[in-house]
């Protein structure tokens, strides 16, 4: 997942938060730009919308999503293209509300977190459910190294979902017959793509809207339906016995990413928030954008003006 | 099965993962690179689909096998394979379970090329660059080399290019930033031993092979190291 979090680092943010005050910048719409394609696509569609339809000047910041959200609370940026919950649950919890600094639109895009095997993976090892993962018998078909257990990617080592999905590890109990790997995206993808070249069953930590589920042929594996009462994280940064005290063995709660703005747009640039209130991407969309830029190699300006050729009559109804 | 039975059938074989060590095979010469440690061999096994059993495909019966076709098996030879990646033509992806590095073609397609790998296999797995390429680059065996062999004390100083210097025809150094990480990928002069796990650190290719890359990798080109076994994976 994008989003990249501990507690302290966003107690820190928080507080940064409040050694500011808002100013308006009633001239210029400025746009964060998170590292992820389809946040960079986002950011330029509305950077051309808000200057070619409503002729405001906009400005684009490339940034660490944290980093935007303080901004947005130090009133330096205006906008987030894609805040991801519940992920960044808590700092937007602490942001928002009637005398917070930051407004989420109503519009989310549904995402998914899963386990994830290729097609022919689940055709040649038989497995279908994530609690087959403990099954010894199973988990030796992923074993790449001899030892006996099978290996599974379970994310990078910074983001926020690794800590969880090594929980749900532990949880469903496959920690014993399968080694947890942590590893940057890049590398994880390419191995997804060695095994699918040369026919290796691969198991693997997926989210989406993803490139990846283009690219191949994906199975999201089966487990019981997220449920709160089965759904307790502890943060590592919050108790060194995170591991031992949390609890997730069922699905991930479904999750979801929204545009964020500063709410002072609301008094400064009406019809900008407007517009940002009513923007309503489909997953589909995101996919797109992002296959666009990491498979197709094209730049986000590119692909934001052929989306908004290709969708002038829904940016007119945003418009409205 | 005998050794020239296996063979003969090689080049319908296809290999499998790196198994651990059974014996170490003292009569072969290790290939070094600049980073290699005293060498081991491992033994790769290889499925036999007319007996449909792993066979061994050790140092010993890759000498043999090389001796009677003059090349690695054909699971190890050049070849142009369909390869779907999110990343871009010109990088370089190393599968050391499998003993293949892809160089990425534009429309879902690389080269495949064999390689040979380290004993424990490459040492490590995640995200470098190509900082610097070498024609028929010097090799200076390593301090504990030099104090433990005579042979190799000669060439203190640097071993110059040529068709018996270890590093073969070419070699990319592989820079993680601007710091050269030591390891390197690179030709041979033992072209037998592709598809094997000997030596330590580095990726071994037969001189054309490295050659060919060479000419077409882009210095700054990103290369991608795959797990090769959960603790390399894990230790990154």
């Amino acid at each position: 997942m994008k989003s990249i979090l501990s507690t302290a680092v966003q107690a820190t943010v928080f507080s940064c938060f409040l050694a500011f005050s808002p100013s308006a910048q009633a001239e210029k719409l400025v746009i964060g730009v998170p590292a992820w394609p389809s946040a960079k696509v986002t950011a330029n569609i509305i950077a051309m919308s808000v200057r070619d339809t409503l002729g405001i000047e906009t400005d684009l910041q490339e940034q660490g999503t944290l980093t935007i959200l303080g901004e947005i609370g130090s009133g330096d940026i205006d906008v987030h293209p894609e805040i991801w919950l519940p992920n960044l649950s808590q700092i937007v919890e602490r942001m928002s509300g009637n005398e917070g600094s930051l407004r989420l639109s109503p519009n989310g895009v549904n995402a998914t977190q899963n386990i994830c095997v290729t097609k022919s993976t689940a055709a040649d090892t038989g497995i279908k459910a994530v609690a087959d993962l403990t099954n010894p018998d199973i988990a030796v078909k992923f074993d790449s190294d001899g030892d006996g257990k099978g290996e599974i990617w379970i994310g990078a080592k910074t983001w926020s979902s690794t800590e969880i999905e090594m929980i749900r590890a532990h949880s469903y109990g496959y920690h014993r017959t399968m080694n947890l790997l942590e590893m940057p995206e890049d590398v994880a993808m390419a191995a997804v793509d060695a095994a699918v070249a040369t026919g290796r069953p691969v198991v693997f930590y997926c989210y989406g809207p993803h490139h990846v589920f283009e690219l191949h042929d994906i199975v999201k594996l089966e487990e019981p339906a997220y449920d709160a009462a089965r759904w307790n994280i502890v943060k590592r940064a919050d108790d060194p016995q995170w591991l031992e005290k949390s609890r997730a063995d069922t699905a991930w709660d479904g999750s979801h990413f929204h545009i964020g703005y500063a709410a002072h747009l609301e008094r400064d640039m009406p019809g900008v928030a407007k517009f940002l209130n009513r923007i309503s991407f489909e997953p589909s969309d995101t996919t797109a954008m992002s296959y666009a830029v990491v498979v197709e190699g094209k730049s986000p300006q590119d692909v934001a003006q052929s989306w908004i050729e290709a969708n002038g009559d829904r940016i007119e109804e945003w418009m409205k | 099965m005998s050794a020239q039975s296996i063979a003969s059938r090689l080049n319908i074989l296809i290999p499998r993962q790196k198994l651990p060590l059974r014996s170490p095979v003292v009569a072969l010469i290790a290939v070094f690179c600049a980073c290699a440690a005293l060498a081991q061999a491992l033994e790769t096994q290889i499925f036999d689909p007319a007996t449909r059993t792993w066979v061994t495909y050790d140092p010993r019966q890759a000498v043999k096998y090389y001796r009677a076709h003059g090349q690695a098996p054909e699971e190890f030879q050049r070849r142009i394979v369909d390869f779907r990646t999110a990343e871009k033509p010109g990088t370089i992806i190393i599968d050391g379970d499998k003993h293949f590095l892809y160089y990425v073609l534009p429309d879902f397609q690389a080269i495949r090329y064999g390689i040979g790998v380290g004993k424990d296999g490459f040492g490590w797995a995640g995200i470098v660059k190509v900082g610097r390429k070498q024609e028929w680059p010097t090799w200076t065996p390593p301090a504990e080399m030099i104090e433990r062999d005579p042979k190799a004390a000669q060439y203190k100083d640097g071993m110059p290019g040529g068709p018996e210097n270890p590093l073969g025809a070419r070699a990319l150094y592989l820079y993680e930033g601007n710091q050269d990480t030591i390891y390197r990928i690179h030709g041979t002069n033992q072209p037998w031993s592709i598809g094997l796990n000997i030596s330590s650190g580095c990726i071994r290719m037969n001189n054309d092979d490295v050659t060919d890359l060479y000419n077409r990798v882009e210095i700054g080109a990103k290369v991608i190291v795959l797990m090769q076994g959960a603790a390399l994976y894990r230790g990154v």
